[in-house]
């Protein structure tokens, strides 16, 4: 066999991969977004009957403590703590953990809050850096703020853990503004629910374009800039479709840490948030599933999409590109860490469908199409692809995108409803079909930067900044 | 020839129109159900227009019943029925215009759909309406069911609780979990021990789709003078089931003492039976966490020999018994133990010292004294550091500070403080 069959039949190999990528990618996708289509439709009915106010005045709710790890967040801190000491919740400590901000931010929760610097007891249960010091006012007694040595989000999380009294914790980043009754609804089918569920996540949905008043979202808007739009389809997709479709199915590996419940004991036992992964998030949620199998519990994991979370995208390229790399290497390195799951027959549908489709599909995808964006072109150059296939297959990869944004669209039409004016639903259904002609690539692109730097082994935290996007 | 080419161009093709098409379906399904909706909305806004104030002053008592309900009868459409509903029960009312509401619902045939609903009946009727499609497909009925029973709940509509207490076995996990509530809301005393019994079956049945919180949220509810039914749980002989309804009782205890500031458990509102099982049984129950449970309902108890029973929970080998002890004695009515309690700042267990530290505090300057002269004798470092950490907590140092300034170090016979010296409140000097 000499050289040039050897390309023909590697160029061959590839086309089948890139075919195979595709039918399995978008198959799941589009099985997540039927079951999806009931399931939070028929969720969004039983809302008519959910009785938030007999949890809220029921003796039995369990009490709840917000952890919020907070760096350089100087301009947003004190205004989201306020947002969160307004939470409609029975029971509800906040804990603020400042994991060693070289700006104002401490200082500023200090003189918002008229903290007192004390000298507490920390008995670390989760081993963590140093603390520099406890703040509190006597007069918001549900209020610790946490002063640490810089050693990432994790650790800062892992902090609040250890100083957390109550059997469930809510994990919310610093930038995100949660609705008023959020927490009573993200504990909802924890109450509800017979088996002990150990993690509860909720919906995040985009804050950019939104007015904000007294600490609240008050109007809900599309944002001007196109990438903020073309994240609101995504954002969408993500969470109707893609978590709510696992959920039902049992195979949620994805919960957003940036709001979401968790049970503390449980996540004690699996040692906590875990630093060598830059998506802690995932990576806990992986931890507790092996936990749970290893060690024969019944565990169950909740997605539930009326709870909302607003957070701030990023509204520039160069900050979406931090975002996207970050989360492509955290994948990865949850995946690579956790491969015992991989077609394991103790984690069931998490390891025979779960876990495959997040390696393949959503991890090795990002290197599999953008190479393919080269491949095949150079494969029709060298009329191993006639035309029309490689003109039909482009065109199917691209409108097959835009079928399932637009049903993450209609999700929302038919539930939520968030956006109110006709026009913005006209334009996320626009956004939704071209979302896929030049969008998708660039975050593809970052996706595809994010699997190099784990290869190569890079390390760094990439913080997106908040420019403060809302109206 | 090269692999996929040929055979596959026909297929993809027609994958792509399918596509294309289900595309355009999707868009034209959002489009058309946001027109939809926002008919819907009109008509609800046009109805609550025209007849809202209608409604509220016929719940309110300013107009006359019978030409209020008169205006909300005229109301018509297939709608007509989800319209009352919207009107009357989509916002909850003052506890007082419940009896109205729920005459008027009974008066415009709102109950009687209601209970056929959640008895599972399909009436011709109710399939007219929008919402037929969920009566229809039977799967989804449950979410009919249960919207039901929880209207049923609103109006407190008394005559239904059989019908409730037979939806706690419905098919599906969500009529009975309303149910339960709708149960709890209504509060019929002959409704509680159906309530207790389906408890029992999901405390003894792991596999049961309802959750136990959800059961005892609706228990709690029922006032005091129900708690004899407790006692065959009380007497049982699984331990899970004794220290569920210990707890029970423990939660209906507490919510009566939240509303009167001298509360005391007596032969009023507490039977002999009852009494007797806690002074004599539970406090000695072989499951701790029934032990642990029933130091509250003990603290409360004017029997004499409840103080000693709770005072020997404090020396119990498990440590959350004796933090539920300690806890169960933040009363001022306790000083005299507070040497038993203070004993417990040395205390293995972190949370039984911080516990005692805080029952100390409660007994305000006597118990600060206490504290004080603890944290100055005590050679153990664990106990004076959780001392330390509670007088931080509670803002305690400044006041104590101040006292150390114009008063000598309290001695077990002087005070540190003014007369107006208060936990939690740190003087202005």
């Amino acid at each position: 066999m000499d050289w040039r069959q050897l390309f023909y039949h590697s160029m061959n190999m590839f086309n089948v991969v890139i075919v195979s990528y595709f039918f399995v990618g978008n198959g799941v996708y589009t099985l997540l977004m039927m079951v999806s289509l009931v399931s939070v439709w028929v969720h969004n009915r039983r809302l008519a009957y959910q009785g938030l106010d007999d949890i809220r005045e029921s003796v039995i709710t369990p009490p709840a403590t917000i952890i919020m790890p907070a760096w350089n967040e100087q301009e947003i801190i004190a205004t989201s703590l306020a947002s969160i000491l307004k939470t409609d919740y029975p029971s509800l400590e906040v804990i603020v953990v400042d994991d060693g901000s070289s700006d104002e931010t401490l200082q500023r929760l200090i003189t918002a809050f008229k903290l007192v610097k004390m000298d507490l007891i920390y008995r670390p249960r989760i081993p963590t850096k140093a603390l520099r010091g406890f703040y509190l006012n006597p007069r918001i007694p549900n209020l610790l703020v946490i002063s640490k040595e810089n050693g990432g989000k994790p650790d800062a999380l892992n902090v609040g853990i250890n100083m957390c009294r109550t059997p469930y914790f809510c994990t919310l980043d610093s930038d995100c503004l949660l609705e008023p009754d959020a927490l009573l609804r993200l504990m909802r089918p924890i109450i509800r629910s017979p088996i002990n569920t150990v993690a509860s996540g909720g919906i995040v949905r985009i804050l950019n374009g939104c007015d904000v008043k007294d600490d609240r979202v008050v109007k809900v808007g599309l944002p001007q800039g196109r990438v903020e739009r073309f994240q609101v389809v995504e954002y969408l997709r993500s969470f109707h479709f893609g978590r709510a479709g696992w959920d039902l199915l049992g195979g949620t590996l994805i919960v957003s840490g940036a709001f979401a419940v968790f049970h503390r004991e449980s996540v004690i036992e699996t040692g906590g948030f875990h630093l060598d992964t830059v998506t802690e998030d995932m990576d806990l949620i992986v931890q507790l599933h092996r936990w749970a199998v290893h060690n024969h519990r019944k565990i169950k994991m909740s997605f539930t999409s009326d709870p909302v979370c607003w957070t701030e995208c990023p509204s520039s390229l160069s900050n979406l590109a931090r975002q996207r790399r970050r989360w492509q290497m955290g994948l990865f390195q949850t995946l690579w860490k956790n491969s015992e799951m991989l077609f394991n027959r103790k984690f069931g549908l998490l390891g025979w469908l779960s876990f495959p489709f997040q390696l393949y599909i959503e991890g090795l995808g990002a290197a599999v199409e953008f190479l393919g964006y080269f491949m095949v072109p150079l494969a029709l150059g060298l009329g191993i692809v006639p035309p029309t296939l490689f003109v039909l297959f482009v065109l199917l990869g691209l409108v097959y995108g835009g079928f399932l944004s637009v049903g993450a669209v209609l999700l929302e039409e038919l539930t939520y409803r968030r956006y109110p004016k006709g026009r913005d639903l006209l334009t996320l259904l626009i956004y939704a079909v071209i979302e896929n002609f030049g969008y998708r690539q660039v975050v593809l692109f970052y996706r595809f930067q994010g699997l190099v730097r784990f290869i190569t082994g890079f390390q760094q935290w990439e913080k997106v900044v908040h420019v403060g996007a809302a109206e | 020839m090269p692999f996929l080419i040929e055979h596959v161009t026909e297929v993809v093709f027609t994958i792509v129109v399918v596509v294309l098409l289900g595309t355009g379906t999707l868009i034209g399904m959002a489009i058309a159900r946001r027109q939809r909706r926002e008919r819907y909305f009109q008509r609800i806004d046009q109805v609550r227009e025209r007849f809202g104030p209608v409604a509220t002053a016929l719940i309110s008592e300013r107009i006359e019943y019978q030409r209020g309900l008169e205006a909300l009868k005229s109301i018509s459409g297939v709608d007509r029925m989800h319209m009352l509903e919207q009107l009357l029960v989509s916002k909850p009312a003052p506890p007082d215009q419940i009896p109205i509401l729920r005459k008027a619902c009974q008066d415009l045939g709102l109950v009687k759909l209601w209970q056929q609903e959640v008895s599972g009946q399909i009436t011709p009727v109710a399939l007219m309406s929008p919402q037929g499609i969920l009566r229809r497909v039977s799967r989804l009925h449950f979410l009919v069911r249960a919207k039901a029973a929880e209207n049923l709940g609103i109006i407190r509509h008394k005559e239904s609780w059989p019908l409730l207490v037979k939806a706690l076995d419905d098919s599906h996990a969500d009529v009975q979990t309303v149910a339960a509530r709708a149960l709890a809301a209504i509060g019929e005393p002959a409704s509680f021990p159906m309530l207790l019994n389906r408890l029992q079956r999901v405390v003894l049945d792991g596999s049961d789709h309802l959750s136990l919180r959800t059961m005892k949220s609706a228990a709690v509810s029922f006032p005091l003078k129900q708690a004899d039914e407790l006692l065959p749980l009380l007497a049982a002989l699984n331990g899970r089931l004794r220290f569920q309804a210990v707890d029970i009782l423990r939660e209906m205890v507490e919510r009566e003492a939240a509303r009167e500031a001298e509360f005391q458990l007596d032969r009023q509102n507490l039977s002999p039976e009852l009494t007797e099982l806690f002074v004599t049984k539970l406090c000695f129950d072989e499951n701790p966490d029934a032990r642990a449970r029933s130091a509250l309902t003990l603290s409360y108890l004017l029997d004499l020999r409840a103080t000693p029973a709770l005072v020997t929970l404090l020396e119990d080998p498990q440590w959350f018994v004796r933090l539920h002890a300690v806890r169960s004695l933040a009363k001022r009515k306790f000083l005299s133990q507070a040497d038993a309690i203070g004993k417990r700042l040395t205390d293995s267990q972190w949370m039984v010292r911080e516990a005692a530290a805080r029952t100390l505090m409660v007994f305000g300057r006597a118990g600060l004294d206490q504290l004080t002269r603890h944290f100055l004798e005590t050679q153990d470092r664990y106990s004076r550091e959780q001392v330390a950490d509670e007088m931080q907590r509670a803002g305690l140092l400044p006041t104590l500070l101040f006292c150390s300034i114009w008063e000598p170090i309290p001695t077990p016979r002087s005070g540190p403080g003014s007369g107006n010296w208060q936990p939690g409140k740190p003087t202005s000097s």
